[in-house]
């Protein structure tokens, strides 16, 4: 779902939900690979510490070339926020970009004077235009006027896009953030000697950031979602298909938020969830490459060591409640059709969801997965088919997905019988030894393959520890995986892949209507 | 022979003059000094085999694996006329289609059961075929890949479903406006040249077996491959595999050079209309290419217009300033031979001719002002900090020397770059801004719906619409 454009077109700071089943499907098992081990052997090579904050600190030195890649994970995210702030956590990413007290202005002091008039006037406004056409115009005009006049007299003491500038001056690479459901996470690549600005900015940014540049930054995130998601027809289905699937956990919402939420975000919520959940104790650092440890942690301490935990509450948040019948919706675009088919299951550390990632592997990995070689090349019915086993995201019970687009002049309709029909299959025939090895084959050699970047294996280090409360959950999937059988396998479609527990999205397009597809 | 290149990166200060009048606390980013950065870059082996082909070989002993990324002088610019997207089904329906050996089903089964990946893929300009194994399989994987490239067989079922996939994917491009608008961009900023002769959903039907039978032949033989292997293999067991499996393919050829695109002789703006909240503005021009001199300056030119991050010109004023888009910038994609450099952005309808005007005027002003000192003291940094990670894993070392030879660059291209980058004046690009991004060079494209616009597009000039197929 990342797309990209040629050689250093953008940086999109933007929400990646990709990111989470992608690591999900790297679940290790490696009996074969026992002779070999010693340099993937993770749990020899990765060393971990806790700060007395509570942060959490992952380093593995790995000195193939004088490059260290740098993950801060921070558990937290789109589920966190409270109903009418949808979109805080993601926002709050972008403003994390605007510099601190000491980053990005020339005299903090006089500008925060002007930032507590400006924060001010915004939420007057905020208040006057939430009325919609009872507001008052005129009261509106004005504060508005005083708006741009306060963020004029603000920009003398702003030197904007500082982090940015001081990341890229010193070579930095892929520096990005996205939010997630689960978490929030900030990384860059660095030449390896540079390893104190990144320690300098970050610790800075996790306890003195400041939220200038509000309002514009608040439109860009609005233009964010017109781009991805109002433009995206495929998109929306998504965004209608998680709302559908749950009916109240957090997850039925989008983490850039709901359009008439994103106008009102508010600056004294973001302050507050900033304080709440952006902690020491809340926090995870992996930092991959060409370091060394000793040096690493004596850094670490010098900049993040001060830092103050905080109590972070234990939300409740409301459970899914089990679903007893099919949920269908449709969406009518301009565009072709395609659909989502959704299952609710159990996430991590469930057996289940091992089987799930089996599964996964089985149905849509290869030319040869079930889900390709039928309704692709044998049929001819889908243009595209893909799963995915823990979405949205893995905090919460969560959903597998199947995803797929028909191939004209075959419809929705036949596709969704022809998935169905291979579903039927799995419940009904165990599958063969053969296949059930080559999907393992598969999970192991993708893990491996995922060793070969600094940034992937921080990617994955630090999303499981602060998933999972342990990075070691993907070494430890070894012997899970190596018992998994093809009666597991049939149990559980048996079990999750029901009508009953299925939500449906389909894309209707719009000159096919009448065919009612 | 091992030439080791050292090569030394050390951190030049200077200060930021806008910090500093008010202390703070804790050092400033700016002042913290770094130990400099050491760094051996081990340069592949350049092998040559008996038939012609090039190997590039380094060894990387980390993971058991074998990676193969071959690259063949062909590419979409060589589709006859009426045939666009021949090289792309050539390409699809090698990996698929079969050998004179194996059947593509079995083909699919065997890379499926090993874990390993076999994949071909048509650029513009290049034609790649990429093999990923675990050490333990690697001669079967070879074989097979080796196969593909020589014998390929083209079964008709899976020329057909080839040819239905492409042609749906083609239909599901306007699903995508992103994907469309640049598709358009494309067309227009090549238009007279090949590379502007896109796939067509006729194009596609009119393709034979033999079409594609032909293009193998045409492009596929030793002399017009180099590939380059890296993992945990010893040079000379990576030779004789190589030799093993492609030693006795003795075919020749010779493949023509196709005219590199022109510079549009005057400007042209151009619409196509799509009902969505968005639009999407791209302004393109024809630029040097990699063997040209201005392509130093043009690089910095481009860092700070648009791709050099937030302190970029665009992004700072659309995006941050303005807050007209998320995403805004240029991007300068090069040959050896021309470039193209394009800025962009994606804004809501109703601030569509703002924003292009508000690209456009930063555009102008390259031409009429010098970039100050600090800005090109930080492109310069930036560009030559970041150097490094050309160079950050085994694989991509070698791909850099072999796509050296590839694009017919000089041997020191990489060695001499920051040096180069670093001899670039403001007058410099001053000078190349006004050479290549001026009005009448210049194409412009927006996709979106006009009836919604701030202002209608002629009033920028006249305006050609273009017409898309659904």
């Amino acid at each position: 779902m990342k797309y990209r454009f040629t050689k250093n077109t953008m940086r999109f700071y933007g929400h990646t939900i990709s990111i989470v089943i992608k690591c999900l499907v790297i679940i290790i098992s490696c009996t074969t690979l026992a002779s070999i081990a010693y340099a993937y052997d993770l749990e020899k090579t990765v060393q971990k510490f806790t700060l007395h904050n509570g942060l959490t600190v992952l380093i593995l030195e790995r000195h193939v070339s004088p490059t260290v890649s740098c993950y801060i994970r921070y558990r937290v995210g789109a589920v966190d926020e409270d109903s009418k702030h949808t979109g805080t956590a993601h926002f709050l990413e972008h403003m994390l970009f605007k510099g601190t007290k000491t980053i990005g202005t020339n005299n903090f002091a006089e500008e925060t004077k002007i930032l507590k008039k400006l924060h001010a006037v915004i939420n007057s406004l905020d208040t006057e235009m939430k009325k919609g056409e009872r507001g008052n115009k005129r009261k509106i005009e004005e504060l508005n006027h005083q708006r741009k006049s306060l963020e004029h007299e603000s920009r003398k003491f702003i030197v904007e896009n500082e982090i940015d500038r001081l990341y890229t001056e010193n070579g930095g690479a892929a520096m990005n953030a996205s939010t997630g459901y689960d978490v929030t996470t900030y990384h860059v690549n660095l030449p390896s000697n540079k390893i104190e600005l990144w320690a300098r900015i970050e610790s800075d940014r996790m306890h003195n950031p400041v939220f200038r540049e509000f309002y514009s930054e608040r439109n860009v995130v609005i233009e964010e979602r017109r781009q991805s998601v109002e433009a995206r027809p495929d998109r929306k289905l998504m965004e209608q298909f998680l709302a559908t699937a749950f009916l109240v956990h957090h997850y039925r919402r989008p983490i850039l938020g709901w359009a008439s939420d994103m106008p009102f975000l508010n600056i004294d919520y973001m302050k507050y969830f900033f304080k709440t959940y952006h902690a020491p104790n809340n926090t995870v650092i992996a930092i991959v490459g060409d370091v060394s440890t000793g040096n690493i942690m004596n850094i670490i301490e010098k900049y993040f060591g001060d830092i103050s935990p905080q109590k972070i509450p234990f939300t409740h948040l409301s459970e899914e409640p089990e679903q007893n019948g099919e949920r269908r919706i449709e969406l009518v675009s301009d565009a072709n059709p395609r659909m989502i088919i959704g299952y609710h299951k159990p996430t991590i550390p469930s057996y289940d969801d091992y089987v799930f990632d089996t599964l996964d592997t089985i149905l849509s990995h290869g030319r040869t997965s079930r889900l390709y070689r039928t309704l692709v090349q044998e049929k001819g019915v889908a243009q595209s088919v893909d799963t995915g086993n823990g979405y949205p995201a893995a905090r919460y019970p969560n959903l597998f997905v199947i995803s797929a687009a028909p191939r004209f002049p075959h419809t929705n309709k036949e596709l969704e019988d022809a998935i169905y029909e291979e579903i039927e299959t799995l419940k009904n025939k165990p599958v063969s030894r053969e296949e059930l090895t080559k999907a393992k084959n598969q999970i192991k050699a993708d893990f491996l393959r995922g060793l070969s970047s600094n940034s992937d294996i921080a990617s994955t280090l630090s999303y499981f520890e602060a998933i999972a409360g342990d990075y070691r959950y993907i070494t430890n999937q070894i012997k899970i995986i190596d018992t998994i059988t093809a009666e597991d396998i049939r149990r559980t479609v048996n079990k999750y892949l029901t009508p009953e527990n299925r939500t449906v999205a389909i894309l209707v397009q719009r000159v096919n209507m009448n065919m009612k597809q | 022979m091992n030439r080791i290149l050292y090569i030394i990166f050390t951190f030049l200060f200077f200060s930021i003059l806008v910090w500093g009048c008010n202390p703070a606390p804790v050092t400033h980013p700016d002042l913290i000094e770094y130990p400099p950065l050491k760094f051996s870059l081990p340069q592949p082996e350049k092998i040559k085999l008996n038939n012609g082909i090039t190997l590039y070989v380094m060894e990387d002993h980390e993971l058991p694996l074998l990676n193969i990324s071959a690259v063949i002088r062909t590419g979409s610019i060589y589709d006859p006329a009426g045939k666009e997207g021949l090289a792309d089904i050539t390409g699809n329906v090698m990996r698929i289609g079969g050998t004179a050996h194996l059947t593509g089903s079995t083909i699919d089964s065997e890379l499926d059961y090993m874990a390993a990946t076999i994949s071909f893929s048509m650029d513009k300009e290049q034609g790649t075929a990429t093999l990923s194994v675990l050490k333990k399989d690697m001669e079967k994987g070879l074989k097979i890949f080796s196969d593909i490239i020589i014998n390929p067989v083209f079964e008709k079922t899976k020329l057909d479903l080839a040819k239905e996939l492409k042609i749906e994917a083609l239909k599901r491009i306007y699903d995508n406006p992103q994907q469309l608008a640049f598709r358009e961009f494309v067309r227009l900023i090549y238009r007279g040249n090949p590379r502007g002769c896109l796939p067509s959903v006729e194009s596609i039907e009119r393709m034979t077996r033999a079409d594609l039978v032909r293009f193998h032949k045409n492009f596929f033989f030793p002399q017009n491959i180099m590939m380059a292997v890296t993992g945990d293999i010893t040079k000379d067991e990576a030779v004789s595999l190589i030799n093993r499996y492609f030693g006795e393919w003795n075919v020749t050829g010779s493949v023509a050079a196709v005219p590199v695109p022109e510079r549009s002789s005057e400007r042209s703006i151009n619409y196509a209309s799509k009902d969505s909240p968005q639009s999407i503005i791209i302004v393109g021009y024809v630029t040097p290419g990699k063997r040209n001199p201005d392509y130093y300056s043009f690089e910095i030119l481009d860092f700070i217009l648009g791709s050099g991050g937030f302190r970029s010109r665009i992004v700072s004023e659309v995006r941050t300033n303005l807050g007209l888009a998320y995403s805004a910038g240029s991007f300068y994609s090069t040959q050896s031979e021309y470039g193209v450099f394009a800025a962009y952005a994606m804004t809501k309808t109703s601030s569509t001719v703002q924003t292009l005007s508000a690209i456009r005027s930063i555009l102008h002003d390259a031409i009429k002002t010098k970039v100050t000192k600090e800005e090109l003291a930080w492109a310069k940094k930036s560009i030559n900090n970041n150097f490094i990670f050309s160079f950050s894993s085994v694989g991509k070392v070698a791909l850099q020397q072999m796509m050296l030879e590839y694009q017919k660059l000089p041997e020191d291209f990489l060695t001499s770059f920051q040096d180069r980058i670093n001899g670039v004046t403001s007058e410099d690009l001053q000078r190349v801004a006004e050479r290549y991004i001026t009005d009448r060079y210049e194409t412009i494209f927006v996709l979106g719906n006009e009836k919604e616009f701030d202002k209608p597009l002629v009033t920028l000039g006249k305006v050609h619409k273009v017409s898309i197929d659904k």
